[in-house]
């Protein structure tokens, strides 16, 4: 017994009065695109000697215990990703995530107001070719906006059922790109012959976040039966104040665009 | 309102979950760190001097003088040259009036030492004795046609020919290598950015490669590029070295080998994701030390990418007489150089 607790107490003196230790770098998941139609697919990359990266496919945190990372990876439904390196000779990695989403119902074609014209394109079908989801705010895949309320038409194949719309949205504010302020969703009514509200997101930026891509989905108040969707998307009038830009009009960075 | 609304957030994508560590695997000081015959031990308290009497912001760049002593370049006016001996103890301090001192390079001078300081903010090259004494002032190169103002020229770097003759790269200006002759007449610029190989982007750093006596010539960074370039002595473009990933700082030579800091990666810009390169003589990466060693496809290296956080941005590479390293880095919590040993 008293062994043991000697031996407590070195692992523990080892582990705090050590120089320093070393923590694994994240390892890198590379795939071509987080949208897809029918099935995709990815690799993870971390060529580390006596490291081994374990993955799950269902969001959980990755322990030892989950599947060894071995070869590519394809993936037929919405799933989330999760990996991280182990090692016995330094700290275990961060969690690199990622969410790979799949086609909802078919669009026809999607229109948007101008954005800035150094995040602009003229490729019609920016916010619905299943491209998107890097983060890097110059890969052509992101339209740019620092002007107030930017309006997304949405136009489907048919007239059908739906309950929700998803928008992938940058955060990277260290470049000043900002979740908006509001999202409002509206839905074409053929009696009124006019669109109606459908449903609202709210977001606050009031604490730091991690550069990210954020899917947001915005569930409706009830099923509605239409072609013709319209976002009017809010965003950030002013940087807050924990921001050291604060005051400025933030951006607002969207590459992708789907219907449920 | 009295519609319910749902809304569904969910993060994605690399970086976004920072879970806290397990704290378990070997200290610093018991971990070998690299590959094949560059493998070291590191001490990351090398520099035993006191922070709050000798500050430093940005570690740029480290030389060793003939007397075997350690130099290093800050940014901190209170002591732009910090002079170490090679256990990390304090020898001397100079500099009060390089606000943007970024590049230094060493050159024996017909037997003695002197310095080379590029100073960003001052847009100026600067050379000094091996005490700080001014001996020549290199001012923006109006001579080129292709600059209108000071402000448009920010040099990062020199390398010195055998002949006495300066290169300055403009690193962070117009991206042009500029040649002087040793009194700080200008002879010709080349480089430049532009659509085509010989153009450079981010031209960081150069260095002279005289490991073949009887062919030297000039190694530029392209760091935006993510490569090494080759120029003749006379500005002619010879070839590329492509290094995927690797945002390369400047080359350094010593032996058969050449050595950069790595600021940081593609993969994960501006999120501390540096590591030190080492090349053979045919360029090919024969460690990486914090990175993945890469194979090779077509005699091009795989993406190149950190896997231990050992340094943040690493910026430049010092290789002393008994090729211990030292690594300076950028922004990085005013962190002293780190010192590798090798094994």
């Amino acid at each position: 017994m008293k062994k043991t607790l000697l031996l407590i107490f070195i692992f523990t003196a080892h582990y705090c009065f050590a120089q320093q230790q070393f923590q694994l770098a994240t390892p890198l998941l590379k795939y071509r695109s987080m949208f897809f139609a029918d099935t995709t697919s990815f690799t993870i990359n971390f060529n580390q000697p006596g490291t081994t990266v374990h993955y799950t496919l269902n969001g959980e945190e990755p322990t030892e215990k989950d599947p060894l990372y071995k070869k590519r990876i394809t993936i037929a439904k919405r799933t989330i990703v999760k990996a991280k390196a182990f090692s016995n000779n330094f700290s275990a990695s961060e969690t690199v995530t990622a969410e790979f989403i799949k086609d909802g119902k078919k669009i026809k074609q999607v229109s948007f107001s101008k954005p800035n014209e150094a995040y602009s394109t003229t490729n019609t079908e920016i916010l619905n070719d299943n491209i998107g989801g890097n983060m890097n705010l110059k890969s052509g895949t992101w339209l740019g906006y620092n002007n107030d309320t930017v309006e997304i038409n949405i136009e489907l194949a048919k007239k059908q059922n739906m309950h929700a719309v998803l928008v992938n949205i940058l955060q990277d504010e260290g470049s000043w790109i900002f979740l908006p302020a509001q999202i409002q969703v509206n839905s074409y009514d053929e009696k009124l012959k006019a669109f109606i509200p459908t449903g609202t997101a709210v977001f606050l930026s009031d604490s730091v976040s991690p550069k990210q891509c954020k899917a947001v989905e915005i569930e409706f108040s009830k099923k509605v039966n239409t072609a013709k969707l319209q976002l009017l998307i809010q965003p950030l009038k002013k940087i807050p104040g924990w921001h050291a830009a604060k005051g400025n009009h933030a951006w607002l960075f969207i590459d992708e665009i789907k219907v449920y | 309102m009295n519609r319910r609304t749902f809304i569904k957030n969910t993060s994605l994508a690399a970086g976004a979950v920072y879970a806290p560590a397990m704290l378990h695997g070997l200290s610093s000081d018991e971990i070998i760190l690299g590959h094949n015959n560059k493998r070291y031990k590191i001490d990351t308290q090398w520099s035993k001097i006191n922070a709050a009497q000798y500050p430093v912001k940005d570690c740029h760049e480290m030389v060793q003088d003939k007397l075997g002593r350690i130099i290093l370049l800050t940014n901190e006016t209170k002591n732009n040259v910090i002079i170490y001996d090679k256990s990390g103890k304090l020898i001397n301090t100079w500099g009060t009036e390089y606000p943007g001192a970024h590049g230094l390079t060493l050159f024996n001078e017909n037997g003695a030492d002197v310095l080379f300081i590029c100073d960003n903010n001052r847009h100026q090259v600067i050379k000094t004795t091996i005490d700080g004494r001014v001996l020549l002032t290199l001012n923006y190169p109006k001579e080129t046609g292709q600059y209108t103002k000071a402000e448009e020229y920010i040099p990062t770097e020199t390398i010195i020919a055998p002949n006495g003759d300066i290169y300055v790269a403009d690193g962070y200006g117009k991206d042009f290598i500029i040649q002087y002759d040793a009194q700080g007449n200008y002879i010709r610029h080349f480089g430049g950015r532009g659509d085509g190989d010989r153009f450079l982007l981010n031209a960081h750093g150069i260095c002279i490669d005289n490991r073949d006596k009887n062919k030297p010539c000039l190694i530029t960074t392209s760091r935006m590029q993510n490569a090494f370039k080759r120029f003749t002595m006379e500005g002619i473009y010879i070839d590329t070295i492509p290094l995927p990933g690797a945002w390369v700082c400047r080359p350094v030579i010593k032996g058969d080998y050449l050595y950069a800091a790595v600021l940081q990666t593609n993969a994960r810009q501006w999120d501390k994701s540096g590591f030190v390169i080492v090349l053979d003589k045919n360029y090919k990466v024969v460690s990486n030390i914090g990175g993945n060693l890469p194979a090779y496809n077509n005699n091009i290296p795989e993406e190149m990418y950190q896997t231990i956080k050992v340094f943040q941005y690493p910026h430049d590479v010092c290789v002393d007489d008994e090729e211990n390293l030292y690594i300076a880095q950028w922004n990085s919590g005013q962190a002293y150089p780190y010192k590798l040993m090798p094994v």
